[in-house]
């Protein structure tokens, strides 16, 4: 047990911070469309020429090749660094995070060495394509059809929630092969060209005003089984190989960046007139004690960081542990943004972006927080039934 | 950086755990021989530095010790006693130290009740009081102090009243009470994060063996996704709580803060986990026969020593930001 950074990580914090001082961009994110993917792909590209792109993925890869400590150091330089943006959300979230360590684990090596590259240069732009109108939580009920003609799939289906779908190259997707097995069996994971003919897109708006938030109509369109990652009717256990991703680092960035909204909104509850009209909002009895409690819990949330990044680095995967994590971020992100709306008085009025330091927007995007992902009633399902060993829902 | 018990700390856990499964049960006082063999294996100076006389492990070691003390809910004046060998120590009393290092005198916790009055944990059997008086932290023999007791909320741990404690005789007076107090504060929330795992992993025994409407009641949503939010809220006290021991252990500019988030978030784990656990429990969890109770208290109690969770969240607030 220690808190100590190696030489090397010390090293590593330096030249991040000094990186991230000379190129990190200060003018806003797009915030849909065209000019959204052009800002995440040139931040990707820049990053990749710096050198920071794949921060752990393997060196032969393409990566860094470095520990899960030195990505949350790099998480923590870019929260630091006051940029005018938030790491997680951005188009290149899933094959970062998803698409591409996916790969990693169950592709071959030719779907490696064709998407990893273009992944982490900033290429392209991968979104998922998992949830359907009749399977969200219930994802192994998906039923989004393949059936298998000579070297091709031909998929019939609807998948709905795909983020950046309308802006994407490439989807990593989930269609059941075999109808007739129990519903985990026939499954496949496969990656789906956008392009494609057959494929339609429609745009949701978000209750944040985001419009990158799509449902997906496939008809008749056709994939090379080339394309099947893992085996056919093997896609529940690639599935789940990404969701551990998930589980463990994907999410640090946001928890790394929680401590710092938290800090910045200490700031606003100094400056803003608080409840009585008169004193400072951190005056205010209630709206301090808020405020102390969220700086003891992202305190805490670190910690338990922490502790998930030594346990990864005891047993090799994320362990389900990691849903405690998960699940107290996501309530606890809610509570840090409920309080900002609290604290800015008039200001609530106003909305602000999705991204960047203002409260309104950030607020009504936290909703999803709770949801997305797994909603927090899977979370509990999963640490009551994987981490405590109580029974399996019936 | 590293926050899970090496392999030598988790032999120590499991060493600790097996001396007080074979002195003490759930529920029960505190037993003599658990007192002799807590202070044969060195407990009472743990962490204390062997130039000092003590075991020379640090407080890392100490909050995994207390925290399993927590966890079986022992009661009993540990806390104080630990305290006091090294109040003891720093203050230059080498036989006073020793002397507690050897287990032979107990030693209550005193803190303010009223203007005139202290209040004293554990005095039943206690040859001494550490009085906590503001950042003020004194170890004073109680011999011939007029104690009152009164009916005690936890029936393990007496509660007795003292008028003017504090012009008792000082054997010695903390050379640096405020980090004393960041001391015990930190044990406390050991204490308390060890009640929020105990609690957890009754409830969800409970989940597993008892059965209603054909399967067990942990099955359930409602239950499980209550036992879920236990184990969650103890893991982030017993994360927090670790993190605040190497932060205090190692001198961080930030380990102030780190100590009061742990006590808060510990005393929030300990006495929530500590009631839902009764609920879980039904009928059975209502009964004094069942344990579920002790922690109850034993929670409340723990989370109103060296601070309440209210001064403790202030501090927080108050404490240079978190690095």
């Amino acid at each position: 047990m220690n808190l100590d950074f190696t030489p090397e990580e010390q090293a590593f914090r330096e030249e991040a911070r000094t990186w991230l001082a000379e190129h990190l961009p200060t003018e806003e994110r797009p915030p849909d469309g065209q000019p959204m993917r052009e800002f995440d792909l040139a931040w990707q590209k820049t990053l990749f020429e710096g050198g920071w792109a794949g921060i752990n993925w393997p060196k032969e890869y393409g990566g860094r090749g470095l520990n899960d400590i030195q990505q949350m150091i790099w998480y923590e330089e870019f929260a630091r660094a006051d940029p005018p943006f938030t790491l997680n959300n951005s188009c290149t979230f899933v094959g970062n995070n998803h698409g591409g360590p996916t790969l990693i684990v169950s592709g071959t090596d030719e779907q490696k060495s064709f998407h990893l590259p273009k992944i982490l240069q900033g290429d392209v732009v991968w979104c998922q394509g998992f949830s359907e109108p009749g399977a969200g939580s219930d994802l192994g009920s998906l039923s989004c059809k393949a059936v298998i003609d000579g070297d091709e799939l031909v998929v019939n289906g609807q998948k709905i929630w795909t983020s950046y779908a309308h802006v994407a190259d490439f989807q990593e997707l989930l269609v059941r092969t075999d109808p007739s097995a129990p519903k985990h069996k026939g499954i496949s994971w496969v990656i789906c060209d956008m392009t494609t003919p057959g494929i339609e897109i429609r745009e949701i708006t978000t209750m944040s005003h985001v419009n990158d938030f799509c449902e997906v109509f496939y008809d008749d369109v056709r994939i090379p089984l080339s394309n099947v990652v893992g085996q056919v009717n093997d896609g529940w256990r690639v599935t789940m190989t990404t969701l551990s991703f998930e589980r463990g680092t994907a999410f640090m960035a946001d928890q790394v960046e929680l401590a710092a909204v938290v800090e910045r909104l200490i700031e606003e509850a100094k400056v803003r007139t608080g409840p009585d009209g008169k004193r400072p909002a951190i005056a205010d009895d209630e709206i301090a004690r808020r405020l102390s409690l969220a700086r003891a819990e992202v305190a805490a949330l670190k910690a338990m960081t922490i502790a998930g990044i030594s346990r990864t680095q005891r047993t090799g995967v994320p362990g389900p542990e990691g849903s405690m994590t998960r699940l107290f971020h996501g309530e606890l992100h809610q509570r840090v943004y409920q309080l900002g709306l609290d604290i800015i008085g008039p200001e609530a009025l106003r909305l602000t972006p999705v991204d960047g330091n203002g409260w309104t927007g950030p607020y009504l995007q936290s909703f999803a927080y709770t949801i997305g992902g797994g909603t927090t009633d899977i979370q509990r399902n999963i640490v009551g039934e994987r981490v405590l060993g109580l029974p399996r829902v019936k | 950086m590293d926050l899970l018990p090496t392999p030598e700390q988790e032999e120590i856990v499991t060493s600790i755990a097996s001396v007080i499964a074979g002195n003490h049960t759930t529920g029960e006082p505190l037993t003599d021989a658990l007192w002799e063999a807590a202070a044969a294996q060195g407990w009472f100076g743990l962490g204390l530095e062997e130039a000092l006389g003590g075991v020379g492990y640090s407080l890392a070691e100490e909050v995994l010790l207390f925290t399993e003390l927590g966890r079986a809910a022992v009661p009993g004046p540990f806390l104080a006693t630990v305290l006091a060998s090294r109040l003891a120590a720093e203050a230059g009393e080498a036989d006073l130290t020793q002397q507690l290092i050897s287990g032979s005198d107990r030693v209550g916790l005193a803190e303010r009740w009223d203007d005139d009055r202290f209040s004293v944990l554990d005095a039943d059997g206690a040859t001494m009081a550490l009085i906590v008086d503001g950042e003020r932290v004194t170890l004073v023999d109680l011999g011939g102090v007029a104690l009152d007791s009164i009916p005690s909320f936890d029936t393990l741990v007496p509660v007795s009243l003292a008028i003017d404690l504090h012009e008792s005789p000082a054997l010695a007076t903390a050379p640096d009470g405020p980090a004393l107090l960041r001391r015990g504060a930190l044990l406390s929330a050991a204490l308390l994060a060890g009640i929020a795992k105990a609690t957890t992993d009754q409830s969800v025994c409970y989940g597993i063996d008892r059965e209603q409407f054909g399967q067990p009641v942990g099955g359930f949503q409602a239950v499980k996704h209550r036992c879920a939010d236990m184990a969650t809220r103890a893991e982030v006290a017993a994360c927090q709580v670790l993190y605040a021991a190497l932060a205090e252990r190692d001198g961080r500019p930030d380990a102030e803060f780190h100590v009061h988030a742990a006590r808060v978030v510990a005393a929030r784990a300990a006495v929530e986990n500590s009631q839902i656990n009764v609920q879980n429990h039904g009928g059975i969890g209502f009964t004094w026969e069942h344990t579920a109770h002790r922690y109850v208290t034993r929670s409340r109690v723990y989370a109103s020593v060296l601070g309440t969770t209210h001064t403790h969240l202030g501090a927080t607030l108050a404490a240079t930001a978190p690095q």
